[in-house]
């Protein structure tokens, strides 16, 4: 009888992994279609009108670009943290927190310029957001608690403090009892591109992606936290700041989900409510992986899965796709690429047993 | 089957990784209601052997013999259908799960199972051996010693006739010891073939029938238990006095001192006093976990001192630690070089970087094809093959990763070095040019050389100090013969100036 057996590869596989990637997104696609058919919507229609919703006009185009703004963000920061095996599930909860420093400055602050009041929300987000990551980061290294854990609850706890300003000492008196903030005074809203509906913030992504890459690649800490991602005892014996980088990494990622929150309120809603609450920071996670934490790839898995999201608000509307549908689709892409990485590592093989 | 033809018999049995003979030629008798203890150090290659009878390698060369007959172990499952089991050092139990359900997990009798008929089975099969555990208690509240007991009752359960204990003891209590020593005794006398693996004296003569030796992947004395005198016979027997190679020693001129300990305790090591100069070699032999471990980790500043003092190139412990320079300082060449001194995932410069890297930075910058540059000359001038520093350190043989870390270190140009077995594992072509680099290294540094093998330390060490129960026996130099004969009593616990 064959035995198939799993070997590691001692080369990596180069240009195949590319083909891996695409046959993981097709097996995704597949069963996102299978799952159509089953719900009896026509499939391959469906998908047809997914992807072209999300990239077929530059409406979409521009649409996509705007959803893919806080994913990154977000995505860069969990992406840091998961370098150095630390795992940060709480881009969310950050990403409240981020949007309630903001909208903390924009409110205490509304007669400043614009060019005072925008640099200093965006520190009240890093400050906000940077603390909801330092927390466990602290937790961790003084009580051993687990990060995942201890974020993930986190999260709830962020989006709980936001729903309570909102709700009660924040809410517009001219909002006829809806949860909601006063609208943001013109200085407090970051700008849009020329004549195109996108923001300014997506110059602050291009400058702190790059800035991220050229940290991981050239710099020392950087190496550090790259070793010490790859070996912890190794890390310890060439005596390495482990602890700090660990803070470090939490406290990076926390702001950089606190500026996607930060955006997300001044920009896109113009202040703030529950509904900016929608998931980016969970996104995030999967994005990470599925660009193996590279920074630059990131970005461009940021806009994919915003096409995902900005084609299943069309899928509803047309053919009445239930919106977990886009759930779905994140979740079995992500799956089927992890599964895919097994065949990046390994090479399987066939031997006859006697 | 005949009371003569054993239940195992290993023939010719060899087997190499790369460069390294892990097993040579090993040939053994593993005899029904016989304990064959299997004594060596660690690297000599017992897990090795035993990871073949196990199924988990297939050997080079040489065959096994089940019962008189040939027999090909493809897997775990094959050694498992030929009655051989073995209980690891690391538990493979499902804590959540009771005693009863674990022994017979895998090796369900039906679709349906009967908890109670389970229950007495073990019970009955607990009782009979002497394995003292409750089958309804969740695997999770037991301590170390039932754990162990229930791994075994596995293997009774399936019927095995062969087991082999990898160091039991290692994770027991004294008292928990003896149980087990009873168990097997009393698994041999029901006619299960025990092979006990171990590096402790005390117990491989309390319990072994037949003893053999493994030296550097090789059988080299099998000995029935009722020959073997006391404990420094069979330490004498294990570490060897042979000389391996022929290694030229010029006496180096000693200068300041560059280590000092005293009173130093530190885990279970104890009163530790030494001091170390620049241009000698100051060997630490002893039988493995007698403090060696905690003494390394503490002079590495891997291990905080609890009381006594240590200095290091002439500063207190804190103070040389708190900012240790990449360069002149302290190198440590660890026993465990993939898991502490690499990062396998990463290349060569990357991991030539691990230390240097403050040497090889500006400001916040890395210098890293400065970094590359040098890397690649010293593993041209290493001779460390694959001679690419693109290549991952996963990628090569434990002697050229040996190799990377000890060019890695020496550029640094330590004062102070710290070997621990540092051609455990090598080829001897390789052990050679490690031996050479280390006596050059006198020159400008102080080498504390921790090694488990005696050889090792009678042909490079200036003076010889002895650890057992984590104490420091006795330092001496190495061309004091009488003492040095008595290194075997001294690793057995027994003190220097008693008679024998």
């Amino acid at each position: 009888m064959p035995v198939l057996s799993a070997v590691r590869r001692q080369e990596p596989l180069g240009w195949g992994s590319c083909l891996v990637f695409l046959a993981a997104l097709a097996l995704a696609f597949t069963v996102s279609g299978t799952l159509l058919a089953v719900q009896g919507k026509p499939a391959l229609q469906a998908l047809w009108l997914l992807v072209e919703s999300a990239f077929g006009s530059r409406y979409a185009l521009e649409d996509c670009l705007i959803k893919a703004v806080p994913i990154f963000l977000c995505s860069l920061g969990v992406g840091l943290t998961f370098r150095l095996q630390v795992w940060n599930i709480g881009a969310e909860g950050q990403f409240a927190l981020g949007a309630v420093g903001a909208t903390w400055a924009a409110l205490t602050f509304p007669g400043w310029p614009w060019y005072a009041l925008l640099p200093f929300m965006l520190l009240c987000a890093s400050a906000a957001g940077g603390l909801w990551g330092a927390i466990p980061a602290v937790l961790r290294l003084k009580l051993r608690a687990n990060e995942i854990i201890v974020t993930l609850m986190l999260n709830y706890v962020g989006i709980l403090i936001l729903d309570f300003l909102v709700y009660g000492v924040w809410k517009d008196p001219a909002s006829f009892g809806f949860p909601m903030t006063s609208e943001f005074v013109p200085a407090a809203v970051v700008a849009r591109i020329g004549d195109t509906r996108l923001n300014w913030g997506l110059l602050l992504c291009l400058a702190v992606g790059m800035l991220m890459s050229v940290f991981l690649r050239s710099t020392r800490l950087g190496f550090e936290l790259r070793a010490c991602g790859e070996n912890v005892r190794a890390a310890r014996y060439a005596r390495m700041p482990y602890s700090f980088l660990v803070v470090l990494v939490m406290v990076v990622s926390g702001a950089l989900a606190g500026w996607a929150g930060f955006l997300e309120a001044s920009a896109t809603l113009g202040r703030l409510q529950p509904s900016i609450m929608s998931g980016y920071g969970y996104t995030a996670i999967v994005v990470a992986w599925l660009a193996n934490l590279n920074p630059l790839v990131i970005a461009v898995a940021s806009f994919l899965l915003a096409g995902v999201r900005v084609g299943m608000e069309t899928l509803q509307l047309d053919l009445q796709v239930p919106a977990a549908f886009g759930g779905i689709m994140e979740g079995s892409i992500l799956l089927a690429v992890l599964a895919g990485g097994f065949f990046s590592r390994y090479r399987l093989h066939l031997r006859r047993a006697a | 089957m005949t009371p003569s033809t054993p239940a195992v018999g290993l023939r010719g049995i060899t087997k190499v990784f790369g460069s390294v003979r892990a097993n040579n030629a090993i040939s053994l008798d593993i005899h029904a209601g016989r304990i064959k203890a299997l004594l060596g150090e660690n690297g000599a290659g017992k897990s090795t052997l035993m990871s073949i009878l196990a199924g988990h390698y297939l050997p080079d060369a040489g065959e096994i013999l089940i019962d008189g007959r040939p027999c090909h172990l493809r897997s775990t499952k094959d050694a498992i259908k030929a009655g051989i089991g073995m209980v690891y050092q690391h538990f493979m139990l499902v804590e959540a799960m009771t005693v009863a359900e674990n022994v017979f997990l895998g090796q369900e009798p039906g679709f349906l199972l009967s908890p109670k008929a389970m229950r007495e089975q073990v019970r009955a099969l607990a009782g009979s051996f002497g394995l003292d555990v409750d089958p309804d208690a969740r695997v999770a509240d037991l301590s170390m010693g039932e754990k162990q007991r229930v791994e075994i009752l596995k293997l009774l359960q399936r019927e095995s006739r062969i087991l082999i204990f990898d160091e039991p003891t290692a994770v027991l209590t004294p008292q928990e010891s003896e149980q087990l020593f009873a168990a097997l005794r009393s698994m041999a006398a029901q006619g299960k073939a025990i092979v006990y693996i171990s590096h402790k004296l005390g117990e491989v003569m309390a319990l072994a029938d037949e003893i053999a030796i493994l030296r550097r992947g090789e059988v080299v004395d099998e000995v029935p238990a009722a020959e073997v005198h006391s404990q420094s016979d069979l330490a004498r027997r294990m570490v060897g006095r042979e000389v391996l190679l022929e290694v030229t020693r010029e006496p180096v001129e000693l200068r300041q001192n560059v280590l000092r300990l005293s009173g130093v305790r530190a885990g279970v090591m104890r009163d530790a006093s030494l001091s170390l100069r620049q241009g000698e070699i100051l060997a630490v032999v002893g039988v493995a976990g007698n403090g060696q471990k905690e003494l390394v980790e503490t002079v590495c500043g891997l291990r905080a001192p609890e009381a006594g003092e240590v200095s290091v190139l002439g500063k207190s412990w804190q103070a040389f630690f708190a900012d240790p320079s990449w360069q002149g300082g302290l190198s440590y060449i660890p026993e465990d070089r993939q898991g502490l001194a690499v990062c396998k995932g990463m290349d060569l410069v990357d991991n030539f970087l691990l230390t240097t890297r403050k040497g090889y930075s500006s400001t916040v910058w890395l210098q890293r094809d400065k970094a590359a540059a040098v890397a690649k000359e010293l593993v041209e001038q290493f001779k460390v093959s694959p001679p690419d520093v693109t290549s991952q350190a996963r990628q090569l043989s434990g002697g050229n990763l040996q190799k990377m870390v000890l060019a890695r270190e020496f550029h640094r140009r330590p004062r102070l070095i710290v070997a621990e077995q540092p051609t455990q594992g090598l080829d001897v072509s390789a052990i050679e040019e490690v031996w050479a680099t280390l006596l050059a290294a006198r020159e400008e540094a102080g080498i504390l050389l921790v090694t488990g093998d005696l050889s090792e330390a009678l042909a490079l060490a200036d003076r010889i100090a002895v650890m057992f129960g984590g104490e420091i026996v006795d330092i001496f130099p190495a061309d004091d013969r009488q003492r040095v004969d008595r290194i075997g009593q001294m690793m057995a616990g027994m003190k220097p100036d008693a008679e024998h």
